[in-house]
């Protein structure tokens, strides 16, 4: 191999979130010229690192090299001006925009009374692409492209500003299978000028053929490190679990009872395609899947957030389908969101309205009884153990444990039946894990029903009865979680199958 | 594996202790009732008039129909709403009952529909604003006009004399001193307390203001309950206008123009953030008596009365500061 320049290297990065340790000791290096690959679980890591590579964390420790220098962290702007460019998931483009508009946005082209001059910068625009071979007219408005093209916009609006390395975050999820080829043959010719690109993916077939080399990051550590042809999938997959089985947390055995809950043929917006299960009561159903599988679409169909296409909700036999979070209550039902902040609490109001509001909401009556609320939201802290100095405190000032466990009260108070949990745990600290864990397992003995969409792999298996799992909007398979190991279940997200056996063990394939 | 035993092991973040002392002093309503007392002082020493009991009662009488106004103002701003057509409104309903008046139509009723049209304007507003997923800003922008319109329309913009016939309201004074305006204005701030305080509506005001998708999520029916905050407002603005038209005695489209402003001013100076979510009725009395107190003062001292205005200004600016500043130390911790 000639001699490439190495021109990135992180050397032993560390990054603390409350509650976790996102990067402990990472290190990684890329090549002018190289695909390097990076691939593990949901919450492994890949994101925190992008992050600090694009300036929007700082890490604890450890130093990034860049073309020879060294930084202690990056600033957005140090980030741009040293020609990193990333591209999300969520592009990040100017729908109402021109093509060549898009590509020249901040840098624009301009004539001698200094007016955009639109006709250079389209004739350049088409310029980059006739070399690239790409055809996408430059005069067309960004919202008339499709996801594909999207991405390679985003693709050439970053070699346009001369980028020397390219982070790109699954630009494949939502793509088909001609247009992702195309995109990594895109890809491949940018290495071969010289750009280092660093590829995150879950489609493990992508990266064994794109990859240079590849780097698996488990629990915020590089677990390994491959080049070309020297791994296999199975190998990846190993890798990319695995855990010390202290960390599981043991539910108690609980007895489940009928079918409560049946979720018939749900699909909405595209990304929910026909999905159906049953949940018993006294049962946790897990939802799992990788990011963007449709696993929160699904639960917010069915607690009537968003529009659907088609489904009905059945709870002990009757229908009770709600169109709206309003009729989803009134039916008992309740949803747990995982964006706490943004949807989950009233951040300037006490803990007590924080708690109370949705009961009172039901009960539907114009004066408050002031007393008797006080009682019941006690009762509730008490029960819940939240930690505080005063019910009429602000939500906001209690730690993001204590916060999750009030809204968890707040649906207690309404005595719901069936409780929908989205990420229960994200950015909660261990001791409130076990706590949320310990009343999850309560609610299962008083025979509730329950969903829970989780991407932290140990919880959904230790904590799940069954788990259904969601890829590309569809439920390809419901799961025994007590007979399913990891490494398995990650099989099943990525989409290989795995043998199913006789001894009780099951694994169903539901759709394919 | 994560080093869990290095990470924090459930101890809740809670906010440090502040003294009672600093908790006064970061307070809105104490910083405005010294405000308040210091241009009284200042005002009182220059003209000892300042301070007799006919004055004091004139500055409450005053502020009775911004008070009204604002207190309405209050609710939509902590839901996180504007109308800023009030204003208009007012002249609306004001030229209404004078000509009803004039028709020979009984008084009470008169009182009735003018109340009536201002909460239809109101409800009207509300309701396009939520149809149209409009900022209610910009709908109240435009209905402004609307409603100025059909004031000039209505009037022919000839001013609307009723000769002193609805004069009662404005005259009478409870106890031979306390002007009826301000009690009525009084209930006005009581009657959104309550609200706010102790009814569900006023939770929901509050979690709307917060947090429109949490309010939604949590059962709230968020489109309905802004348009009933719409028509709360309204409610108070009806009573406003007919206040304004017993005080006046004559009514042209223009009446009560620039209240709109002043109101939004009076609740921004009271402590509420005009992103919403915050607030409570004794800072809009606060924020409306200041602007009250200021303005008497300045007559008082015979300051040009276009500096008033520019006072006003000043006024809001200074109480926007001291939040700033205030919500930055608590930030900071």
């Amino acid at each position: 191999m000639e001699e490439r320049e190495r021109i990135l290297i992180l050397s032993h990065i560390t990054k603390d979130f409350p509650g976790t340790r996102a990067l402990d000791d990472v290190s990684f290096d890329l090549y002018a010229g190289e695909i390097h690959c990076l691939v593990g679980e949901n919450g492994a890591g890949k994101s925190t690192l992008i992050k600090i590579l694009s300036g929007a964390e700082k890490p604890d420790q450890g130093e990034i090299i860049l073309f020879g220098k060294t930084y202690r962290h990056l600033t957005t702007k140090q980030a741009i001006d040293l020609k990193i460019a990333t591209i999300y998931q969520d592009v990040d483009l100017v729908d109402s925009l021109t093509v060549a508009d898009n590509i020249f946005l901040g840098v624009e082209l301009r004539d001698r009374l200094g007016v955009v001059d639109t006709k250079k910068q389209e004739e350049i625009a088409q310029d980059i692409m006739r070399r690239l071979n790409i055809h996408i007219d430059p005069r067309l408005l960004v919202e008339e492209l499709s996801p594909a093209q999207k991405q390679i916009l985003q693709l050439i609006k970053a070699l346009h500003r001369d980028a020397r390395i390219l982070i790109m975050d699954e630009p494949t999820s939502s793509l088909g299978i001609e247009e992702t080829r195309a995109l990594l043959e895109l890809v491949r010719t940018l290495s071969s000028q010289g750009i280092g690109i660093i590829y995150i993916s879950h489609y493990l077939q992508e990266v064994t053929q794109i990859g240079d080399r590849i780097t698996v990051l488990k629990d915020g550590k590089t677990v390994a490190c491959y080049r070309k042809s020297e791994f296999t999938i199975e190998q990846l997959i190993r890798d990319m679990v695995g855990r010390e089985a202290s960390l599981f947390y043991r539910k108690d055995p609980v007895p489940i009872g009928e079918v409560g809950l049946r979720v018939e043929n749900y699909s909405g917006k595209s990304l929910v395609k026909n999905v159906s299960f049953e949940v018993r009561h006294g049962e946790i159903f897990g939802l799992g899947g990788m990011v963007g599988s449709g696993r929160t679409e699904l639960v917010n169909l069915i607690f009537g957030i968003d529009r659907r296409d088609s489904g009905e909700l059945y709870l002990d036999g009757q229908r009770i389908t709600p169109n709206s979070p309003r009729q989803a209550i009134r039916h008992r039902m309740c949803l747990i969101t995982e964006d706490r902040k943004g949807s989950g609490i009233f951040p300037f109001r006490s803990v007590k309205e924080n708690i109370s509001i949705a009961r009172n909401e039901q009960e539907n009556k114009v004066a408050l009884r002031l007393s008797a609320e006080r009682q019941r939201v006690e009762k509730i802290i008490k029960a819940l153990k939240i930690q505080l100095a005063s019910i009429e405190q602000d939500i906001n000032s209690l730690s993001g444990g204590n916060q999750q466990k009030s809204i968890l009260g707040r649906w207690l108070l309404n005595e719901a039946d069936v409780f929908i949990f989205d990420e229960p745990t994200k950015g909660v600290d261990i001791g409130s894990k076990e706590e949320i864990y310990r009343i999850m397992t309560d609610l299962c003995r008083q025979q509730k029903c329950i969903i829970m969409v989780s991407s932290d792999m140990p919880e959904l298996i230790s904590m799940s009865d069954r788990i259904g799992v969601m890829r590309d909007g569809r439920l390809i398979a419901i799961v025994n979680a007590r007979e399913i190991s990891e490494e398995e279940l990650l099989r099943i997200y990525l989409g290989y199958y795995v043998e199913e056996k006789s001894n009780g063990r099951y694994v169903e394939y539901v759709s394919q | 594996m994560v080093d869990m035993s290095s990470t924090s092991l459930s101890k809740p973040i809670e906010r440090p202790h502040i003294p009672t002392w600093r908790r006064i002093i970061e307070n809105q309503w104490f910083l405005l009732l010294i405000v308040v007392f210091l241009i009284s002082g200042v005002t009182g020493y220059v003209n000892p008039r300042y301070f007799m009991q006919q004055n004091l009662m004139n500055i409450l009488e005053q502020i009775s129909v911004l008070g009204l106004v604002a207190a309405g103002a209050t609710i939509l701003i902590i839901a996180g709403n504007f109308d800023i057509s009030v204003g208009s409104m007012i002249g609306l309903s004001a030229c209404i009952m004078a000509i009803l008046i004039n028709r020979g139509v009984n008084e009470f009723l008169v009182g009735v529909i003018g109340v009536l049209v201002c909460i239809l304007c109101a409800t009207l507003n509300g309701v396009l604003s939520v149809v149209f997923r409009t900022p209610s800003f910009i709908i109240s922008l435009a209905m402004m006009g609307v409603y100025h319109g059909i004031a000039l329309a209505l009037t022919q913009g000839v001013i609307q004399t009723i000769y002193g016939r609805f004069e009662f309201i404005a005259s009478t004074k409870l106890l031979g001193f306390f002007p009826l305006l301000f009690f009525i204005s009084i209930l006005g701030y009581l009657f959104v307390h309550i609200i706010l305080k102790y009814t569900q509506i006023g939770r929901r005001v509050f979690a709307i203001g917060n947090n429109p998708r949490a309010a939604f999520l949590a059962g709230i029916n968020v489109p309905l309950n802004t348009i009933l905050f719409f028509f709360l407002n309204g409610i108070l603005v009806g009573m406003a206008s007919v206040l304004i038209l017993s005080r006046l005695g004559a009514a042209l489209p223009s009446t009560g123009s620039g209240l709109e402003l002043r109101a939004i001013g009076a609740v921004v100076i009271g402590g509420v953030p005009i992103t919403g979510g915050r607030g409570n009725i004794l800072g809009t009395f606060l924020g409306v008596l200041l602007m009250g107190v200021i303005s008497n003062s300045l007559n008082m001292m015979r300051v040009n009365p276009y500096f008033q205005e520019v006072a006003y200004g000043l006024l809001i600016i200074f109480a926007v500061a001291i939040s700033s500043i205030r919500y930055r130390w608590l930030g900071a911790r």
